[in-house]
């Protein structure tokens, strides 16, 4: 297994080396543990990871191998037990509740299975909360919310409530909060899941489309075919541990 | 058109399209989420201000109540406050009675708090019917003065009220039917003189029966003119001046300058708290007992609301953590609590001084009868009508917000502690 990590490590550090990207996430040797004694579960185990900027990038590896888990420790929203996180070169391990929330809101969008949209707001106040806490102006925000729902097409949707959503018009509501706020990265979990393959396929190629022109940076931790058909580089995990790192094109 | 209305118009065109504002984020958040489960909030602000509106129920019943005793004490017989010679209540000596009564009746006339005053001799009597004998208390009053002061004439049940005229008596009912005495029959009164003790003796006819609906005072008081009394105890005075003063209030503001001037070597001037301070133990007692059910009534209240709090937390724990981790910090989250349990507040407290105001106005107009029932010696023979306390339903109100505030501390203190992935466990 050491070997792994170092040939990943190595591949990491060679492909910086020739394409000049700037490193976006880093975590090293980053360990999640859950109980103790008997009862110890070992849910990532020394994660050594590097993503760039504008990386479509999809975790991939069976239920229960660490890939939430990856994704959560990345985006600051659990502490590893141990190891460190660094994005966009701070490192997030140690922050406190505040500077951790602080930190999401101005550099990470979080898409979510199952969607987690506030219900008690509309679709266009979903979008627009996230703004709100950045401190944006209501001009600015008006500007955004109107670009963002065009760009998602959910046109004509902007005060409807979740429950008055299909699946997919909700997530894409999810993938414009996400956007809305610009951040450095967007971490998805599973964000096809629970949608049709069609309405799936569509959500993501709007993904691809983003990540191509925007540059957006992309990280999936996912099952789905078709996003590992998508993505430009496949992390897999087998029982907490990165076992492979492929980069394509 | 002005920048400044330009700007003023800009704004009105952004508030079309956005309705969340940054300054008011938190509050709007909280307003929307406590009408997210209506049945539960409604039943919460039920809970709440049912428990305010008994709370204040209970309090303006006790004001009611506490003012119908002192008002039965005070107004039935013993007045505001009593003037006696030094060391007559200590001793009850009959020879301890104030003289030159004259001169202070004249001082009596004279002080504005004091509207009337009734003198009084008092002497322990021996009373004898053709059928039975009775001890009693035999008040020598002055018809006109003692109407002015207490509810004797208003308690006549039978017969007439004092005229001035010698040989009248009243007798309690109940010391009638022990006496077996009927209106008109004749009655033998013997007393011990003042100043030698000597038995002096006098035939009195029945001329009235009164009821105070007070066992003690039917049971064991007698009436006869003052002048009378005067001359069968032989003495040139009074024992006891009873006072009615302008304010109920005025009995227990010592600062007021007539309580100094009554109070002299020779005489004695007490209020009705110092002549019964049996009573006035017995309604600070009655108000402890108020605070100790305001208190219960919070605790549950409080538990009510925690419960509901969480209740409600555990339900939206997946978009807690969703508001932590798209960014919302985590005092934001506790003060949406707060909020939320303020709001819940507000309408409970709104509904509750509204649902407290119609019924303690009603018990305030029509009273709670309680006649006929005694407490702690005393019939209370009218009904209690509710006092409304404006100080008391603000306090109230006040105090359950601050209740409300401080148990909703702990939930919110819980939700801003929840580490967003736990939180969204089902999902990232």
């Amino acid at each position: 297994m050491m070997t792994n990590i170092a040939e990943i490590t190595e591949m990491t550090e060679n492909y910086k080396a020739k394409t000049g990207n700037q490193t976006i996430i880093e975590s090293k040797m980053l360990c999640r543990h859950f109980g103790q004694g008997d009862t110890l579960v070992k849910a990532l185990s020394d994660a050594n990871l590097t993503i760039e900027k504008g990386e479509f990038t999809a975790i991939i590896g069976p239920s229960g191998s660490g890939k939430s888990t990856l994704l959560q420790l990345i985006g600051g929203l659990d502490s590893p037990t141990s190891g460190e996180v660094f994005l966009d070169n701070k490192n997030i391990s140690h922050m406190t509740g505040t500077e951790l929330s602080d930190f999401r809101r101005d550099h990470i969008g979080f898409i979510f299975q199952a969607y987690n949209l506030i219900p008690v707001l509309s679709a266009k106040e979903n979008i627009e909360y996230i703004m709100l806490l950045q401190g944006i102006s209501a001009s600015e925000r008006k500007k955004r919310v109107a670009m963002i729902m065009h760009a998602v097409g959910l046109e004509g949707l902007e005060d409807r409530r979740p429950a008055q959503l299909s699946g997919g018009q909700q997530q894409r509501v999810a993938v414009a909060r996400a956007m809305v706020s610009k951040p450095s990265i967007i971490l998805a979990d599973e964000p096809t899941a629970n949608l049709d393959s069609k309405t799936g396929a569509d959500l993501l190629d709007m993904m691809k489309d983003l990540n191509e022109k925007q540059k957006m940076t992309f990280v999936f931790s996912t099952h789905d075919p078709k996003i590992m058909e998508r993505a430009k580089r496949i992390i897999r995990l087998v029982d907490g541990r990165i076992v492979d790192d492929e980069r394509r094109g | 058109m002005t920048n400044h209305s330009k700007q003023r118009i800009a704004q009105q065109n952004d508030d079309e399209v956005l309705t969340l504002s940054s300054n008011g984020l938190v509050s709007q958040l909280a307003k929307r989420s406590i009408f997210r489960n209506t049945r539960r909030t409604l039943l919460t602000v039920l809970l709440i201000s049912c428990s305010l509106a008994a709370i204040l129920f209970t309090d303006s019943f006790v004001r009611g109540m506490v003012g119908s005793m002192i008002k039965i004490s005070t107004q039935t017989f013993l007045g505001e406050g009593q003037i006696h010679q030094q060391g007559f209540r200590a001793t009850n000596d009959i020879d301890l009675y104030i003289r030159n009564d004259e001169l202070l009746y004249k001082k009596l006339d004279s002080i504005k708090e004091i509207t009337a005053y009734a003198p009084r001799v008092i002497s322990g009597a021996m009373t004898s019917s053709s059928e039975n004998v009775a001890s009693a208390i035999v008040y020598g009053v002055d018809a006109i003065k003692e109407a002015q002061v207490s509810k004797l004439k208003q308690a006549m049940v039978s017969g007439t009220y004092l005229s001035g005229i010698e040989g009248e008596i009243l007798l309690g009912d109940r010391l009638a039917d022990l006496l077996e005495v009927t209106l008109g029959d004749r009655l033998v009164v013997t007393v011990s003189e003042a100043n030698g003790g000597d038995l002096s003796q006098a035939l009195f006819r029945v001329s009235g029966l009164f009821s105070f609906n007070e066992r003690n005072m039917d049971n064991g008081m007698a009436f006869v003119n003052l002048s009378q009394s005067q001359k069968l105890l032989n003495i040139e005075g009074v024992h006891e001046i009873a006072l009615r003063l302008e304010e109920l209030n005025q009995a227990d503001d010592k600062s007021l300058s007539f309580w100094k001037e009554l109070n002299t070597e020779q005489l004695e001037t007490l209020s009705w708290q110092e002549l019964v301070p049996q009573l006035s133990s017995m309604l600070a007692m009655t108000k402890y007992s108020t605070l100790i059910v305001s208190v219960i009534m919070y605790i549950l209240v409080s538990l009510g609301l925690i419960n509901t709090m969480f209740m409600s937390i555990f339900e939206r724990q997946t978009e807690f953590g969703i508001l932590l981790a798209i960014g919302t910090r985590p005092k934001q989250l506790f003060l949406q609590i707060i909020l939320e349990g303020l709001f819940i507040g507000i309408l409970s407290v709104i509904a509750g001084l509204l649902l407290a105001f119609i019924f303690c106005y009603w018990g305030s107009v029509t009273g709670i009868d309680y006649s006929d029932i005694e407490m702690t010696g005393m019939t209370l023979n009218e009904p209690i009508y509710l006092i409304l306390d404006v100080f008391s339903f603000a306090q109230m109100g006040i105090a359950t917000l601050g209740i409300i505030v401080i148990a909703c501390l702990y939930p919110a203190m819980h939700a801003a502690r929840l580490q967003p992935s736990f939180a969204m466990r089902k999902t990232l």
